[in-house]
């Protein structure tokens, strides 16, 4: 088990208009996991996972990620316990538009202080992996959207965390570009055993996973293991 | 960082251009102005040594107090052995000085009459340089004066002119006599060239009875930085008479020097100040339009050491562009301008010789200037850095992602 969260719950705006975005959630998941978080709008998906990615501190409860407490955890930590544990895959692909794929993957890489002999090698590898070596050199504007997004998976994987988060990662995704990435992320979570959480609406997604959450009001309505079906 | 900081003030080609111009201008004008300011201020400095105040005059004491031509240097063939023999004096003149009248037919004007060597006094002040018409005085000339421009225009003489000098004589009597106008000189002080007339020494003699009457001498350096301790090995070797420096002579010549120095640094300070105004507005805009960028980088692991260290980075890059070529483009300029001469004459005419700068100045920039800018510069950087860091730093990972 790496992650739990033990009653966790978030109110935006207490003072003034208290809304309560997560109720009492009490959920764990362990290695190699591919869950998609479901919900209607304004469920908490995204809140969830921004307190599960520390990009943001619950009202209440407790995250304990690989032992870890992270609720209390200052600001500063919380930045480098991402950086060395947490890969984030978001919406609307997030590359820096003044790097290459190659430099993209490697940014993360820079940031950890890895041995820049190294760094080139594994961005390499880890643009092979989600088939776009040919695309090393080239910036995110010359990319598709799907090419973007797997460059972003690849970036997520170069800080070799230990989960990713994937915030609506196909919602901007064609058909085509939406299959090509989820059979990457499901080959990576088989083949590395990195845990994958998505939150979702995309049908293709939770056909995918091998453990669906719906959430509904800030609380978990159902936690389901359909078989699996990859 | 320093490649993604490169790159990220080249994502807005045309803003970062316009404010890389602007620094560029703006200093490229400060400099040039400054430059403009020191070279007028140092060929003022120099003109003022070089043919009025020289870098020491020796007076007899009493002479200070009321000019009377009575007042001569006694032991004038002394002092000038010792200056004749000491190798730091490039040149020096011993002149008399009388206060008197100068009367045409139609005006009367008050004058101090110089009674000078006329090659002694070429070699100090350069005066046979400055002639505009006529001739410089010759020995065995009689009763030829050399006049001022000024003078010459205010009293309508020119060369011929006949001109009645009275003057108090080392008796104490009034003594007048007629002069001609032998030649017309021009200097970089009008207000002085209004009021000095020069006759030869030889002549004052004919009226006082006594040659070689000295009641100044001028002294000229090789080297400038000796003045200090010249002056006093003379003060020594002739403890009856006063040795006294161009900075007791005209301390408003040293307090223009340091002074115009100061106020340059406060107009280039003021020159980037304003620029640190378009700077921050630059990096403003260019934080407002990456926020969503930003709280990805923060999300992914980019500490707030690094976004700093990235911003500040940016900024530098940006300033440090214009700053180079503004410097490069100023230190050209004033280079060229420096050699050749700016002449101002057409724009300021005959208003800069009245306050003793001459017309054709020589734009000149010391090294440690360029030193004094780099660092305003440093701080002008970190200065326009803060206030877009802090709005960075201030945005929450959670909200900045969702900002697209």
């Amino acid at each position: 088990m790496i992650i739990k969260t033990e009653n966790l719950s978030k109110i935006y705006d207490e003072r003034t208009m208290p809304v309560k975005a997560l109720d009492g959630i009490n959920l764990e998941f362990g290695e190699g996991e591919f869950t998609a978080i479901v919900g209607p709008s304004g469920s908490g998906k995204t809140t969830f996972l921004n307190m599960v990615g520390g990009l943001d501190k619950p009202s209440g409860g407790t995250i304990t990620i690989n032992g870890t407490n992270i609720t209390g955890m200052p600001e500063s930590k919380l930045i480098d316990f991402r950086l060395h544990n947490i890969g984030f895959v978001f919406q609307a692909y997030n590359l820096l538009p003044v790097l290459t794929a190659k430099e993209n993957i490697s940014f993360v890489m820079l940031l950890q202080k890895t041995d820049p002999k190294l760094m080139d090698a594994r961005a390499m590898e880890l643009l092979r992996q989600v088939g776009l070596e040919d695309k090393a050199n080239v910036r995110p504007s010359k990319l598709s959207g799907g090419q973007q997004q797997r460059v972003a998976v690849a970036r997520a994987l170069a800080s070799k965390p230990r989960f990713i988060l994937a915030d609506e990662p196909t919602a901007n995704l064609d058909t085509a570009s939406a299959f090509n990435l989820l059979d990457i992320m499901a080959r990576l979570n088989k083949e590395e055993n990195i845990t994958l959480i998505f939150s979702t609406h995309d049908q293709r997604v939770i056909e995918r996973a091998r453990r669906v959450i719906t959430l509904v009001d800030g609380r978990v309505a159902s936690d389901e293991r359909p078989g699996s079906k990859n | 960082m320093l490649k993604i900081a490169w790159r990220n003030i080249w994502r807005n080609p045309r803003r970062s251009l316009v404010m890389i111009a602007a620094i560029t201008i703006g200093l490229w004008a400060g400099l040039f102005v400054s430059g403009l300011m020191i070279g007028m201020m140092h060929i003022r400095f120099v003109t003022s040594i070089e043919q009025h105040v020289s870098h020491i005059q020796i007076h007899h004491p009493e002479f200070l107090i009321d000019n009377n031509l009575v007042h001569a240097i006694t032991d004038w063939e002394t002092l000038r052995e010792q200056l004749q023999t000491n190798s730091n004096v490039k040149a020096f003149t011993g002149r008399a000085i009388s206060n008197g009248m100068l009367s045409t037919a139609t005006q009367t004007q008050g004058i101090t009459i110089m009674a000078i060597d006329p090659a002694s006094e070429a070699k100090t002040t350069g005066l046979d340089k400055n002639i505009l018409e006529g001739n410089y005085l010759e020995a065995g000339t009689k009763n030829q004066v050399l006049i001022g421009r000024s003078l010459a225009e205010k009293l309508k003489l020119h060369i011929g002119s006949r001109m009645v000098v009275t003057f108090q004589n080392t008796e104490g009597d009034l003594v007048s006599s007629a002069f001609r106008v032998g030649g017309i000189f021009q200097t970089a002080n009008l207000v002085l060239d209004e009021k000095n007339i020069y006759i030869l020494q030889s002549c004052l003699a004919g009226y006082t009875g006594r040659q070689n009457l000295v009641n100044e001498v001028a002294v000229l350096l090789n080297d400038p930085e000796l003045v200090n301790s010249e002056s006093e090995a003379l003060q020594a070797i002739f403890p009856g008479l006063t040795v006294r420096t161009w900075a007791d002579l005209s301390p408003e010549l040293a307090y223009i020097q340091d002074m115009g120095k100061q106020m340059l640094i406060m107009i280039m300070a003021i020159i980037l100040l304003a620029l640190a105004f378009g700077l921050v507005n630059t990096m403003l805009m260019s934080v407002h339009e990456r926020v969503y960028e930003l709280g990805m980088l923060m999300a992914i692991g980019m500490n707030r050491r690094k976004v700093f260290l990235m911003i500040t980075l940016e900024t530098t890059f940006l300033t440090f562009v214009g700053t180079f070529t503004g410097m490069a483009l100023g230190y050209i300029s004033t280079l060229m301008l420096g050699r050749r001469g700016l002449d101002l004459a057409p724009v300021g005419g005959d208003a800069m010789l009245q306050y003793g700068y001459p017309s054709v100045v020589y734009p000149m920039l010391e090294p440690i200037f360029f030193i004094q800018l780099t660092f305003l510069v440093v701080i002008m950087v970190f200065a326009s850095a803060i206030f877009p860091t802090i709005k960075a730093l201030k945005l929450k990972p959670a909200v900045a992602v969702r900002n697209d």
